[in-house]
């Protein structure tokens, strides 16, 4: 509990200092999804004077977009241990907002990814590795390839090879 | 070997295979897999540290990565990202579709596609034993399968089938139930080297003998679940072998055993802490002394299933220590142990004051006194089965049911004493979804008038409709059709109902709404059968709605809700009519009227 004297955490704020040095001002428990910057916090305890914590992993336009997932998602509750059962991990389906969200250009997307990755928001990682799958499901090999850009490095014998090896995965 | 090293030097080649695949399994695993094939040589470290490579190598390496992610941005992501990504993908087809996109996707995905290899028919079961058995293959498969399941397959699945998986060593969970044609030679093989294994199912695979249990008890160490139901040729000592050696376990359904007696028994309670829950389902040899261990030996001990153990007696609980209570017992079946008494009860509820589920069914010596004492389970107890205990009468049930206001399943079945004085209060308990009142003959449409009637949460509270789902009421042959039709109209969640042997449904047209006889049922049997779920339930209310029983205007008022009242006098040809208690019918009008206010869903298709 804040004393009275303190500003409720959602009044507090925070500057983040970008990659690319560039500062965003942002309220304390929208940066606190991030369980990264929330440990640090918590590190240094409740009387800390902490307004400037740089990012070195995430550069300023990137920053915004992640911004932006957790001031919508700000009132969410905690993610909790049993967030991690299976068919919930197993499920693609994205709520509207964040499929909205997640339509950007591949580069931003993957860098959202990393992003989420660094700064610990699970829910955020979840919601980008699921548009990601969402991306594969139903498609070739070859029209995966396409999509992401990838060289297929595979000799066609070892091609040949897999595809006899998992035979079994096409049954439905 | 080679395999494995030439699987290594293609993950050091590239970045995104960094911290290749420590954890290759889906979600959870209970294995700190640190020696899996991959991993053995990570060079996160070394792509990270400042190490002895010449700096214009690692900026060129530096370059290529730019490069690579420029073209193809997806290529930025780690390893483990990456398998994040794959671990979303539900479907065999779109994990082995990445495996062939390119080598380093072959890599993140493979161990996710093999976790759980399909071997739901013999097409798959062929292809993975022939990739599996194969020294070539391009990765080595057999380190990759963590659960195997050949019990679609059952009684076609034999030695020879099993035989080649052999060579999976890191199989966690195998599932062999109804594979009776198996042997101890398989089986020993598949065990034998295997230290990961955490479940075991053998369930109805009928020769197997102490062979199999001394493998496992060799090699098992890590076991948590085992369940050799039907095992006949199992003994005693095979099983306190594997007790001994297998610490961890926590599930064991040794059901159906009956050459077990209580030397095995004990030496699970005494050898393995950890047991959440065990099942002794007709092990008939059992005696009082494996129940009092496993309840003092085992802390943890939360559901204790003893149905069909004829031998238990009260003894078994009147031995357990005095003021010593076992909290974490929450589900306790002692179905048909026909010796048991109203002081084994009234011990078990002191000793387990938190139990949740309580099964009593045919344990026809208790009497009020056992019910009474169950009282004192207060609003822990939630689902209570009473049925055959013939001697219960309306005193216990009402003290019952001012006590336990949390119960939401309750079976009375064959309690022939009952009547409405006690079976109307049911009503009562706000979260009763399911009901058994089979042969309960003395009881009428009151009560289920009563049990249709809205509840009201609290004094001056909202008014809520019922939430029973399932209703058994074969045999109660007072009830009428107006009784059946108020419970359709009142209760939106209903999803079954039963009416077997109740003359006033045995109607052609009603028995339209039916779901199909079990096959084994003789002549007699499906005459009388007259089971409503699901759909049939719906359409039952539907029809009853459209042609409502003749009650209404015999009694001389409608419900106003009802445009086919004047349809309703043309109805009830044949049928005797419902004489339903005037008071009972305002009430239902009252309730009418309520509903107009609660205003939710639930009951507007039922309206109309």
């Amino acid at each position: 509990m804040a004393s009275t004297d303190q500003q409720p955490k959602s009044q507090q704020k925070l500057i983040l200092t970008t990659s690319d040095d560039h500062d965003i001002e942002v309220d304390r428990d929208v940066a606190e999804r991030s369980i990264l910057i929330k440990n640090l916090l918590d590190d240094f305890g409740p009387d800390a004077e902490i307004d400037k914590i740089p990012i070195p992993n995430v550069n300023e336009a990137v920053m915004k977009k992640v911004i932006e997932w957790c001031t919508h998602h700000r009132g969410d509750p905690p993610a909790s241990q049993d967030d991690d059962t299976d068919n919930r991990k197993k499920s693609t389906d994205i709520d509207e907002w964040d499929q909205k969200f997640m339509q950007v250009d591949q580069e931003m997307l993957f860098e959202i990814i990393l992003a989420a990755n660094y700064l610990d928001i699970k829910a955020l990682l979840d919601v980008g590795c699921k548009t990601v799958a969402n991306m594969i499901k139903g498609k070739s090999p070859e029209e995966i390839r396409k999509t992401f850009n990838i060289q297929n490095d595979f000799t066609p014998e070892e091609e040949d090879q897999i595809r006899r090896e998992n035979e079994w995965a096409e049954d439905r | 070997m080679s395999r494995a090293r030439r699987v290594q030097r293609d993950a050091s080649r590239t970045r995104s295979d960094t911290s290749a695949s420590t954890s290759p399994d889906r979600g959870v695993d209970l294995d700190d897999d640190k020696d899996s094939f991959m991993s053995q040589d990570n060079d996160s470290q070394s792509s990270l540290s400042p190490s002895l490579t010449p700096d214009s190598e690692q900026e060129t390496l530096r370059r290529a990565f730019e490069e690579r992610s420029r073209v193809s941005p997806i290529s930025r992501l780690p390893a483990e990202l990456m398998i994040a990504i794959f671990s979303k993908l539900s479907s065999p087809i779109d994990l082995r579709n990445c495996m062939l996109v390119s080598k380093d996707w072959a890599h993140n995905s493979v161990a996710l596609l093999w976790h759980r290899p399909h071997t739901g028919n013999w097409e798959c079961v062929r292809n993975v034993i022939s990739t599996v058995s194969n020294p070539n293959s391009y990765f080595d498969y057999s380190s990759l399968v963590k659960r195997l399941n050949l019990s679609n397959l059952g009684s076609q699945v034999n030695d020879g089938t099993l035989q080649p998986l052999s060579g999976c060593k890191r199989v966690e969970r195998l599932t062999l139930t109804g594979c009776t044609r198996l042997t101890d030679l398989s089986l020993t093989a598949m065990l034998q080297g295997n230290r990961r294994l955490l479940a075991l199912d053998v369930s109805n695979v009928g020769s197997i003998t102490d062979r199999t249990m001394y493998a496992l008890a060799e090699n098992a160490v890590r076991l948590q679940g085992l369940n050799i139901t039907k095992c006949d040729k199992i003994s005693d000592g095979a099983l306190e072998a594997v007790a001994r050696n297998c610490k961890q376990i926590k599930r064991l359904k040794l059901n159906g055993c009956e050459q077990l007696t209580d030397r095995a028994i004990i030496a699970f309670a005494r050898n393995c802490r950890y047991l959440l829950e065990v099942d002794l389902f007709a092990c008939s040899n059992l005696e009082d002394e494996s129940v009092t261990s496993l309840i003092t030996e085992g802390p943890h001990l939360r559901e204790l299933r003893l149905a069909r153990c004829t031998r238990i007696t009260d003894q078994a609980f009147l031995r357990l220590p005095p003021d010593t209570t076992y909290e974490s017992l929450r589900i306790l079946d002692l179905t048909d142990c026909g010796e048991l008494q109203d002081a084994g009860v009234q011990k078990i509820v002191t000793a387990a004051p938190r139990l949740r589920n309580l099964v009593l069914a045919k344990c026809r010596r208790i009497t009020d006194r056992a019910v009474l004492a169950i009282t004192r389970l207060g609003k822990n107890l939630h689902f209570l089965h009473l049925g055959h205990c013939v001697n219960i009468t309306d005193f216990g049930l009402n003290m019952l049911i001012k006590a336990c206001n949390r119960i939401r399943y309750i079976d009375l079945a064959c309690c022939t004493e009952l009547t409405d004085n006690s079976v109307t209060q049911l009503a009562t308990l706000p979260k009763l979804k399911r009901i058994g009142l089979v042969k309960c003959s003395n009881i009428t449409d009151r009560t289920i008038q009563a049990l249709a009637r809205p509840k009201q949460l609290g004094p001056g509270g909202p008014v809520t409709a019922t939430v029973l789902e399932r209703v058994h009421l074969s045999y109660c042959t007072n009830l009428t059709l107006g009784g059946i039709y108020t419970l359709l109209r009142h209760c939106p969640k209903l999803t079954h109902l039963s009416l077997t042997g109740v003359h006033a449904f045995l109607r052609d047209d009603l028995l339209e709404f039916i779901r199909p006889a079990p096959e084994e049922f003789n002549e007699h049997q499906r005459e009388v059968f007259c089971v409503f779920s699901g759909a049939g339930v719906v359409r039952l209310r539907q029809y009853l709605l459209n042609n409502p029983p003749g009650m209404v205007p015999r009694l001389g008022f409608g419900t106003g809700d009802n445009p086919n009242d004047a349809a309703t006098t043309m109805y009830d040809d044949g049928e005797e009519p419902e004489m339903i208690d005037v008071t009972v019918q305002a009430n239902t009008m009252a309730i009418d009227e309520a509903w107009e206010d609660v205003g939710g869903d639930n009951h507007e298709g039922e309206v109309d």
